[in-house]
């Protein structure tokens, strides 16, 4: 089958702000072929200059994530017909929040420099603990990463916030923190829960959507989350807003903004936020911030609640 | 210019256990890889690690199949220590974190593996090797040894066979470097890419062979090319033995279990060399399915395989576009470890001083014509930890030795000579040709006349080296430039790995020769080295260390 391949290019040579341009390849595809087989190709046989990063082609070694269509993929466990069936298309450009280095190959701070503000080493109790398979599996999702930055790349809170630590860092963070071997969990928890941290992910599902090993990051941030607060580590503003937003299903069943603002920003900042809420208001988006009803059928909500809280107790502190 | 007490070069599993080692001891020690160290091919391992851990296992026998699986041609003074220490460096590894498949009784899980005669392998599901490599990777970190990562070593430097350094090539800027180190560990992997299928990595170009040959180190065993017996056809790509271990049957054309006819106790689990010579006897003779034979494992059912081979699954299905709950999946045997490499004692050393070298770039060796599956994870670590270990020894008994000046200069000479060539051949072109021949005349069967060859075919390769030119003249990531150097080594290797086959007039292990169908230990129970320190390559010889196992025939 005949593809037209269309490869985002950027060659810097050291300068820091490089036009892109688009290039086309014309090549043969075969069934079964990856799309990182058929840049192999064009290396070799058209194009010596193109540059991408490859290694193992069997999808562990995390070389290879480029975004192929808009969407970030492992360029040799993607099938380049069926993807060229699927979107009519290949196209082919580096991840994004990623600085490139050339072509499809980008700079690899986020993991490398984010992985090591996690401590990314087991911190050994005083004495010996064996793993059983249920501790195993606690962890098995978070240390399946290969590190490829996929999910970096298409997380929205990373765009937006260059010192987010990020969903590739946190879900390795989450390897040591639920590892039953670990001897220092609070201190981690601690640390994890300061600024640009867990509480940076505005829970978009990108990380977990786009992962290529089923890593999903977002549920080890989640239980990251969850384990901090568990240990009381709760004076920051998302733990804060997290109580808040429990408290207000509680009373009234739905979201109090006005209040949870209030509680998690403290009187004073929440006085700045003041122009922000008529805003709101203005858009119908702003329940009122005085009165605010609870809603029908609150005592099921509260019972359902009341469930879960007791379940939550019996989950103990390790 | 910067100064290490020791430089390793590779950062997969043995280099990183030897950092870890020499780090430990006190030394300033820097790893130096041409990838980020968690992209070396170690992380593709799946099966698992061997050591005799239960109470009713015990090292010797580790060690004797071991040393039966090499066809009686590794040194058993070596096969002892590696199988002794194995236990102790497994509960190593678990406390700096490593997480194994446990039993129901909470130990850690062992399967049974190919021509071990007890379940000992170790394993994290089937990415063991991923495991341990990122565990690794995490301890470096952790012992803060200094990282080069992508950049690309394109000189030792030795000078009165004391070894004083590096050349390396900064890919991200394409600027050389002078490296001063007080010694040198070798820990670069296989050289997969010698052969055009293969189940390594893009990256495994055998440098670390090459870079230790041109050094004055001979290389040991290189006739002992290991073919894995499940493979996929067109891309080579590595289907675990404990897809076998775990009960994996494998069947010609006509659905028979055709393993029954050539080992018949062990069946699908005798040694690689048996397999592949099962497996490649039955495509010769017809009963092949386009080239291949089933690896059937649809009988051990979908739970097991997602429990126990969930990789192997996905793989099937991204790769050969069969889900083996459904079907089974074609294989062949295709190229897959050296057993062959930089001939080094029990602790690392090469006869080159301030030389180590550790893992698959090594031979020490414990795996003589054959290795076993889950003996190669174990090599990586034990005899990583040994190299740190006795580098640490060398770097408190010897002076630094001074790094010749112009050696920087004659490196980017070297480049600038490439850059400039205007019209010649691609490197591609040339890598193509070495690719074929090896495949066509140094396969699983092998002939003195096809070998012959081959050897011109390659030595054909070396008198175009000097016409190579690049398409890319920039300096930021030139991965072509990369690969001239990587094309130089691989001929070299072709040629050593063709020499010894040439030479060796017997069948042992992987070593399969047509007109020489039989094992001759009157002649033959010795290692080959190759050495090029002159304009040819020549052959010398080394005893085989016996220190319990007498050689007898091999029965699976």
């Amino acid at each position: 089958m005949e593809i037209t391949v269309k490869v985002k290019r950027c060659n810097p040579q050291g300068n820091a702000d490089c036009k892109p341009s688009w290039q086309s390849y014309d090549i043969k595809a075969e069934v079964g072929m990856s799309v990182l087989e058929v840049l192999l190709d064009v290396i070799a046989g058209v194009d010596p200059s193109l540059v991408c990063r490859r290694s193992c082609r069997s999808a562990i070694c995390g070389s290879c994530a480029m975004k192929i269509n808009g969407r970030p993929l492992l360029a040799c466990d993607t099938q380049i017909i069926e993807e060229y069936e699927k979107a009519g298309r290949i196209e082919l450009e580096p991840l994004d929040n990623h600085r490139v280095i050339k072509d499809l190959a980008v700079f690899q701070e986020p993991p490398w420099d984010e992985f090591d503000k996690i401590i990314p080493y087991l911190n050994e109790k005083d004495k010996d603990v064996a793993m059983t398979a249920e501790d195993e599996h606690a962890i098995d999702a978070s240390q399946k990463c290969i590190m490829c930055g996929s999910c970096n790349s298409v997380c929205n809170a990373l765009e937006m916030e260059k010192n987010y630590l990020g969903p590739a860092a946190l879900a390795k963070a989450w390897r040591f923190v639920g590892d039953v071997r670990e001897g220092k969990k609070e201190k981690r928890l601690d640390r994890l829960s300061q600024e640009h941290g867990i509480w940076d992910c505005v829970r978009c599902v990108h990380c977990t959507e786009y992962c290529p090993k089923d890593v999903a990051p977002l549920s080890a941030i989640e239980r990251l989350r969850d384990k901090a607060m568990a240990y009381g580590i709760d004076d920051n503003h998302g733990a804060k807003h997290s109580t808040a937003m429990v408290d207000s299903i509680r009373r009234v069943g739905r979201l109090d903004e006005a209040a949870m603002t209030f509680k998690t920003l403290g009187l004073l900042r929440s006085i700045g936020m003041i122009p922000f809420g008529m805003k709101m208001e203005m858009h119908g988006k702003m329940p009122h911030p005085v009165v605010l009803p609870a809603i029908d059928g609150i005592d099921e909500v509260r019972k359902i609640m009341d469930k879960r809280e007791e379940e939550k107790k019996k989950e103990e502190l390790d | 210019m910067v100064f290490h007490d020791v430089l390793i070069i590779g950062g997969g599993l043995a280099g990183l256990r030897a950092a870890i080692e020499a780090s430990k001891n006190g030394l300033n020690v820097a790893v130096i890889s041409k990838v980020y160290p968690v992209r070396s091919h170690s992380v593709a391992a799946q099966g698992g690690i061997n050591a005799a851990l239960k109470s009713n296992d015990n090292w010797e026998d580790h060690a004797y199949d071991t040393v039966k699986g090499s066809d009686y041609l590794g040194d058993q003074d070596a096969i002892e220590i590696m199988c002794k220490e194995a236990p102790e460096d497994i509960r190593e590894l678990e406390r700096m974190g490593a997480v194994f498949s446990r039993d129901a009784d909470g130990d850690i899980a062992q399967r049974p593996f190919g021509g071990a005669g007890f379940p000992r392998t170790c394993y994290l599901a089937d990415r063991t090797g991923h495991g341990l490599l990122h565990l690794m990777f995490e301890q470096i970190r952790k012992y803060e040894v200094t990282v080069y990562p992508e950049w690309f070593v394109t000189d030792l430097i030795v000078e009165d066979n004391i070894a004083r350094g590096a050349i390396a090539l900064e890919m991200l800027t394409g600027r050389f470097h002078r490296l001063h180190a007080g010694a040198l560990i070798m820990a670069t992997g296989g050289y997969g890419r010698v052969f055009g299928i293969t189940t390594n990595a893009l990256t495994n170009t055998g440098d670390g062979m090459g870079l230790a040959l041109r050094a004055g180190a001979p290389l040991m065993d290189m006739e002992f090319v290991q073919f894995h017996p499940t493979t996929l056809k067109r891309t080579g790509i590595l289907i675990t033995e404990a897809a076998r271990g775990e009960g994996g049957y494998l069947l010609n054309s006509k659905g028979e279990r055709f393993m029954k006819s050539y080992a018949p106790n062990a069946m699908e689990l005798a040694s690689r060399d048996v397999v592949s010579r099962a497996e490649q006897t039955e495509i010769n003779e017809g009963r092949d399915i386009n080239g291949c034979v089933y690896l059937d494992l649809r009988h051990l059912g979908r739970e097991k395989i997602l429990e126990r081979l969930p990789q192997i699954r996905d793989i099937s299905i991204s790769f050969a576009g069969v889900d083996p709950i459904e079907e089974p999946i074609p294989i062949r045997p295709g190229m897959h470890y050296s057993m062959g490499g930089i001939m080094t004692d029990k602790d690392g050393k090469t006869p080159v001083e301030g030389l180590f070298a550790a893992g698959e770039s090594a031979c020490v060796s414990v795996h003589g014509a054959n290795r076993l599956g889950g003996n190669s994870l174990l090599e990586t670590i034990v005899f990583g930890r040994r190299a740190g270990q006795s580098v640490t020894e060398y770097c408190s008994g010897s002076k630094v030795a001074a790094f010749p000046k112009s050696a920087l200069q004659d490196a980017t000479r070297k480049a600038a000579m490439i850059f400039e060539r205007d019209a010649g051949v691609k490197s591609s072109e040339l890598l193509e040709r070495v690719n074929s021949a090896m495949m066509e005349c140094c396969g699983v069967f092998r002939t003195e006349e096809k070998m012959k060859e081959g050897l011109d075919r390659v030595r054909a390769v070396r008198e175009d080296l000097p016409k190579v030119t690049l398409t890319d003249k920039g300096n930021v990531f030139n991965m072509e430039l990369a690969g001239v150097y990587e094309l130089e080594h691989i001929v070299d290797l072709a040629e050593s790995i063709l020499l010894g086959a040439i030479h060796r007039k017997e069948s042992r292990g992987s070593h399969t020769r047509l007109e020489y169908p039989k094992r001759d230990d009157k002649d033959w129970m010795k290692h080959t080295l190759i050495y090029k320190d002159g304009p040819e390559m020549r052959i010398d010889h080394k005893d085989v260390t016996v220190t319990r196992f007498e050689p007898k025939e091999r029965k699976y």
